[in-house]
């Protein structure tokens, strides 16, 4: 009797265990990131440090500038961020996707709202990212009102766009219904193309010229370069002109390729 | 010793049985690792074109620390994987226990289970980029030196191996040891790029907390004939007590296991 009871509160203890040990890893990744943020953000600065070991300006930009710019992009990063493509093969194979599209909302708008509230949510989280920033790495913030109008403005442009970039990126996996190749070939372009790892003066121009010609950057380089005064804050109604054709150009385009792609979904379950 | 190695080339024949089914995949798999060194290869070479050399290293130079970093990691990547996933997909749903009940060593069973073809794009990145550099640097290896690299790769890969055996035991206590993994592996990042370049802290890290720069730093050190202190080939004997230690740990976990009964 004694010996059922003890086997009984031994499983049962373990299953109770489980709880905490899975609440203790949601905790730990919190830590981690934070470790993992350290260690990108001191091998950015370390590196740019010793680019700049010989040289007191390269593409017209002092180590200050760049190195303000740089972690400016890490505090922001979330910019860049869109999970579209991941959405649209998640709800693929779970058949999820009929159900969006019976619904009496516009399904992309349902998207863009949740995207943008999740971009809040994402700057949010990375306070600790700005905190660590500054007072491990000496990021000087600018002080700038205006600068920080024009690049509110300009991100949320920037972000739209991007959005309905991704949009249409998603709209492959219509076709193909694979993801993770798409995914990581979209993650690896971003971290070259958006501007975040090299500020776009120090560019050669040729490159500089295919970075702006897609659409990566519109989202952290073109509002950073306001905000950081590398673009002169008399040029910010053009960027925001520029920017705005984007959105349209790319929210048309969106709507174009869904209406002919979504003829094509076949769910995989569901 | 036989044995095992007979076993592996049974496990790996049965695995490429079934990768073969899915073609696609593999190419897919192999090419994304190609696409997340490109941002950072492309970001130096623009670095590069700017100026005259980094922090007195010119960027051959530092292909090559890239690649001999790319080409240990890719060991790990290719033969070691599972050490990942020991918790999130062998622990926590219980298959870990069919380990137990079978008449092989456990840790070489879970490391038998997979390999993984995502890591053979990053052995041909590291390749590529070794080759790329010792041409661009008009560096022609002699056979000793030859095998003074391959050594050097085998015991970077040794070093990564041990430092993930070394935190996936975590997962015997806290169930996915991924981010304690993580932790410890993402600062193989700081050995994409000469040590010399940080702080004397992170050198003293990557050297002997967290050896990550045996597998590139002293090696490449020496093969430009930089520096040619006892560090430059310390690099197997690193690898073989962390390994020794990996595996100590290991036993120790495995004592403390205890099933999740699913």
């Amino acid at each position: 009797m004694v010996s059922a009871l003890r086997r009984h509160v031994s499983i049962y203890s373990a299953i109770a265990a489980i709880v905490p040990k899975r609440f203790l890893a949601f905790r730990l990744w919190f830590w981690i990131s934070l470790i993992l943020r350290v260690i990108e953000m001191t091998i950015l600065v370390y590196f740019w440090r010793a680019a700049y070991a010989e040289s007191a300006s390269l593409g017209g930009l002092t180590l200050t500038q760049t190195l303000t710019y740089i972690l400016l992009a890490q505090v922001f990063e979330s910019l860049s961020d869109q999970n579209l493509i991941w959405e649209f093969g998640f709800q693929l194979r779970e058949g999820g996707i009929i159900h969006m599209l019976v619904r009496p909302v516009n399904y992309q708008a349902s998207y863009y709202v949740q995207a943008l509230a999740g971009l809040f949510m994402q700057l949010i989280l990375n306070i600790p990212t700005a905190l660590m920033a500054t007072f491990i790495f000496g990021l000087q913030w600018p002080t700038d009102v205006a600068a920080w109008g024009a690049f509110i403005l300009s991100a949320l442009l920037g972000y739209t766009a991007l959005f309905f970039f991704h949009w249409c990126l998603a709209c492959i996996t219509f076709y193909t219904t694979e993801v993770w190749g798409l995914g990581v070939l979209i993650y690896g372009l971003t971290r070259f193309l958006s501007g975040g790892l090299v500020p776009l003066a120090i560019m050669p121009t040729w490159l500089r010229t295919i970075v702006l010609a897609v659409p990566f950057s519109q989202a952290v380089a073109v509002p950073l370069n306001l905000l950081t005064g590398i673009t002169p804050l008399s040029e910010a109604p053009a960027v925001w002109l520029s920017q705005l054709t984007w959105v349209i150009g790319l929210g048309l385009l969106s709507q174009t390729i869904f209406r002919v792609a979504v003829r094509k979904v076949t769910v995989q379950g569901g | 010793m036989t044995h095992y190695l007979s076993l592996y080339w049974a496990f790996l024949l049965q695995q490429f049985k079934s990768y073969a089914e899915y073609r696609m995949n593999f190419i897919i798999g192999a090419s994304s690792t190609f696409f997340m060194q490109a941002a950072n290869l492309l970001t130096l070479w623009v670095v590069m074109q700017q100026i005259p050399s980094f922090n007195g290293w010119s960027f051959y130079e530092l292909l090559l620390v890239y690649g001999l970093i790319t080409l240990s990691k890719s060991i790990n990547h290719m033969f070691a994987d599972n050490l990942w996933t020991v918790g999130r997909v062998y622990i926590r749903s219980g298959q870990f226990d069919r380990f137990l009940v079978r008449p092989l060593d456990p840790l070489f069973h879970l490391i038998a289970d997979r390999f993984c073809y995502d890591g053979v794009g990053n052995f041909l990145v590291g390749f590529i980029l070794l080759v790329t550099a010792l041409m661009g640097l008009n560096i022609t290896l002699s056979p000793p030196m030859v095998f003074y690299v391959c050594v050097a790769v085998l015991s970077g890969g040794g070093i990564f191996i041990a430092l993930n055996l070394i935190t996936c035991v975590s997962a015997f206590w806290i169930m996915d040891s991924v981010p304690v993994t993580r932790a410890v592996f993402d600062n193989h990042l700081f050995a994409q790029y000469p040590l010399t370049i940080y702080p004397r802290a992170v050198t003293l890290l990557l050297t002997w907390l967290i050896p990550y720069g045996f597998a590139s730093f002293y090696p490449a050190s020496y093969i430009l004939g930089r520096d040619v202190s006892a560090y430059v080939w310390a690099g197997p004997a690193v690898a073989a007590v962390l390994l020794f230690l990996g595996y100590k740990f290991w036993q120790f976990g495995l004592r403390s296991y205890s099933s999740t009964g699913s």
